[in-house]
């Protein structure tokens, strides 16, 4: 159980400095699934631990909603590519103070 | 079983006007897109959901408050008043991109769209009463409006307003579901009244998860209303988005998130433990540093969509102070500070769009000498302005002494001068553009044209209420005087 939970918080962590640190906006996004896919690990465990079904219900509509998201970011992506002919967020940050 | 669930769709008759409305859309201009009826049909149709909505809205109004949905949606006269708020607010801003230039015109119908599914959104957010459809309302909420702010696709800032908004959101979504993991798995359920019942009876070791637990999940609802550590993204999506865009931002999902934040407040904080005080010290910092930060960064700007960003986000501070004492006197002066806000920030964002669509810019500049060539207009801003810096007697002073009165008589004296020493600092930058108004010669002598006398007659329409709440604001307080906002 507890190796689990490691697991599932390592995931987290990791994903969240991805999110933080990479400069290329895929990265980026792959960080944020990653940073999910630990969350909905911590969601079944826990399920198992307290033995309710409710947060295995939640992660069916996480995986969903985080396939939309993913959808919506890599089109917003290719947007600002087609603008910009770049990935990397140093290179597009047009607005300023 | 199954016809007792079937039983509750009488109350949710809101929310489905507003999906047919959508379908509906979608289908008229699959139709006529190439047509020049489409703009008509468009217009008319969305005026009629609306208003129908609104209709069933204030029918809900004053019956009994009820939980529906297997407790998974919660209908009182909270959530009731919230979502009409909603709804006034996306009729604001979806008649200014009728005659908006920001927004292209093959592009007006998508807008309707996605304004009227993040309005869906915001509503399932204000009557969430479990994990799942706090989740669920956010995230409908979130996905719509990042196509929205990046509505410009021929625009790079439209585009990375956008990006940078999906970006911020997911983050912090994530990190509201890793706060959410935690609280599952202390209390075993995602149900708002079971937990509730759980949290009076844990021991020390749980409470110490569960802290930083609600901290986790307030980064996903503080994003939403552009609380202070997590306000970065708001002043660049709001000025890179198109102006009626901005509008909607600065009303629907800001208030949504202050309603769902009001929610679990009051579920979960109202018996006395430790969570309790940490709630209110965390509700406290933030709500002084959302006022302040807001407020100070204001100060400089030259654009003024960007000026209003910062301004909305001091006021969803103002807002957050009504939360800390955690009783219904709060939540009323919270509910009516709403009430007021949608109708300052829709004024000054027609006015401010208007004169953009003329210039091609939004610099204080452009103010200049208004009152020579629109005085009615120029009143109104005016009106507005002083109603957003709290001055009596119009709404906005009203509000703010609602609140104020609140924290002096639960004895927050520290909150309550932070209050009174930002609506002093806001005067400064909100009569920048009275000033330039009234005291500077005027540019140009051109004629603006979105000051028709329709839009003319719309804007003293929506600078009415500010008048009329300021005045009588006492016979709209005693409304809820009597009724219980909250059931359980």
């Amino acid at each position: 159980m507890s190796i689990y939970y490691y697991l599932s918080a390592f995931l987290f962590c990791l994903g969240l400095l991805g999110t933080i640190f990479k400069k290329d906006l895929i990265s980026i996004l792959l960080c944020l699934e990653l940073m999910l896919g630990g969350v909905a690990l911590l969601f079944i465990l826990f399920s198992k631990a307290t033995g309710f079904l409710d947060s295995q219900l939640l992660v069916i509509f996480m995986m969903i909603i985080s396939a939309c998201e993913v959808a919506i970011g890599l089109s917003l992506i290719i947007a600002l590519y087609r603008k910009k002919q770049t990935i990397y967020t140093d290179d597009i940050k047009i607005i300023t103070e | 079983m199954y016809l007792n669930y079937l039983a509750n769709v009488g109350r949710y008759i809101p929310e489905l006007l507003l999906v047919v409305l959508m379908v509906g859309l979608i289908l008229i201009e699959a139709t006529y897109s190439n047509d020049e009826k489409n703009k008509k049909y468009i217009f008319i149709a969305t005026c009629i959901g609306l208003v129908a909505t609104l209709a069933a809205l204030i029918a809900n109004f004053s019956a009994k408050g009820e939980a529906i949905f297997s407790n998974s949606m919660i209908i009182d006269p909270f959530s009731t008043v919230m979502k009409m708020i909603m709804v006034i607010g996306t009729f604001g801003a979806f008649y200014l991109s009728s005659f908006s230039k920001d927004i292209y015109e093959s592009l007006k119908t998508e807008f309707i769209i996605l304004a009227v599914g993040v309005l869906i959104g915001g509503m399932i957010l204000a009557s969430a009463n479990n994990m799942l459809m706090i989740y669920l309302g956010i995230e409908t909420l979130s996905i719509l409006s990042y196509v929205m702010a990046s509505l410009k696709k021929n625009d790079e800032r439209s585009s990375e307003a956008g990006l940078k908004y999906a970006l911020y959101g997911g983050v912090s979504s994530g990190i509201a579901l890793f706060g959410l993991s935690h609280m599952f798995g202390v209390l075993g359920t995602i149900q708002f009244a079971g937990m509730a019942e759980m949290i009076t009876k844990l021991d020390k070791a749980q409470i110490m998860i569960l802290m930083p637990s609600f901290i986790l999940f307030f980064v996903g609802i503080g994003y939403k209303i552009a609380s202070v550590p997590f306000h970065m993204w708001a002043p660049d999506v709001y000025e890179g988005s198109p102006t009626p865009v901005t509008t909607f931002f600065a009303v629907v999902p800001k208030l949504a998130g202050i309603s769902a934040l009001v929610r679990v407040t009051m579920i979960f904080f109202t018996v006395q433990s430790p969570l309790r005080v940490g709630w209110i010290g965390l509700m406290m910092v933030m709500a002084a540093l959302t006022m302040t930060v807001g407020n100070v960064s204001a100060i400089n700007q030259k654009s003024v969509k960007r000026m209003l960003a910062y301004s909305s986000i001091s006021h969803a501070g103002i807002m957050m102070a009504g939360l800390v004492l955690i009783n219904q006197i709060g939540v009323r002066a919270v509910v009516f500070y709403g009430i007021t806000y949608v109708f300052m920030t829709l004024v000054a964002f027609y006015i401010t769009s208007i004169v953009q669509d003329k210039y091609g810019n939004d610099h204080f500049d452009r103010f200049q000498g208004l009152a020579y060539r629109y005085p009615f207009m120029a009143v109104m801003m005016t009106v507005t302005m002083f109603s957003l810096i709290g001055l009596p007697p119009l709404a906005g002073f009203v509000a703010k002494w609602n609140i104020i009165n609140a924290l002096l008589s639960s004895r927050y004296y520290s909150l309550a001068i932070i209050l009174v020493l930002n609506s002093a600092v806001s005067a400064f930058y909100y009569l920048k553009i009275v000033r330039l108004m009234t005291l500077k010669t005027q540019e140009s002598n051109e004629t603006i044209e979105g000051f028709g006398f329709l839009n003319q007659l719309v804007v003293v329409a929506l600078t009415a209420p500010v008048f009329v709440l300021g005045i009588f604001w006492e016979s709209v307080m005693g409304l809820a005087e009597g009724a219980k906002i909250f059931i359980k």
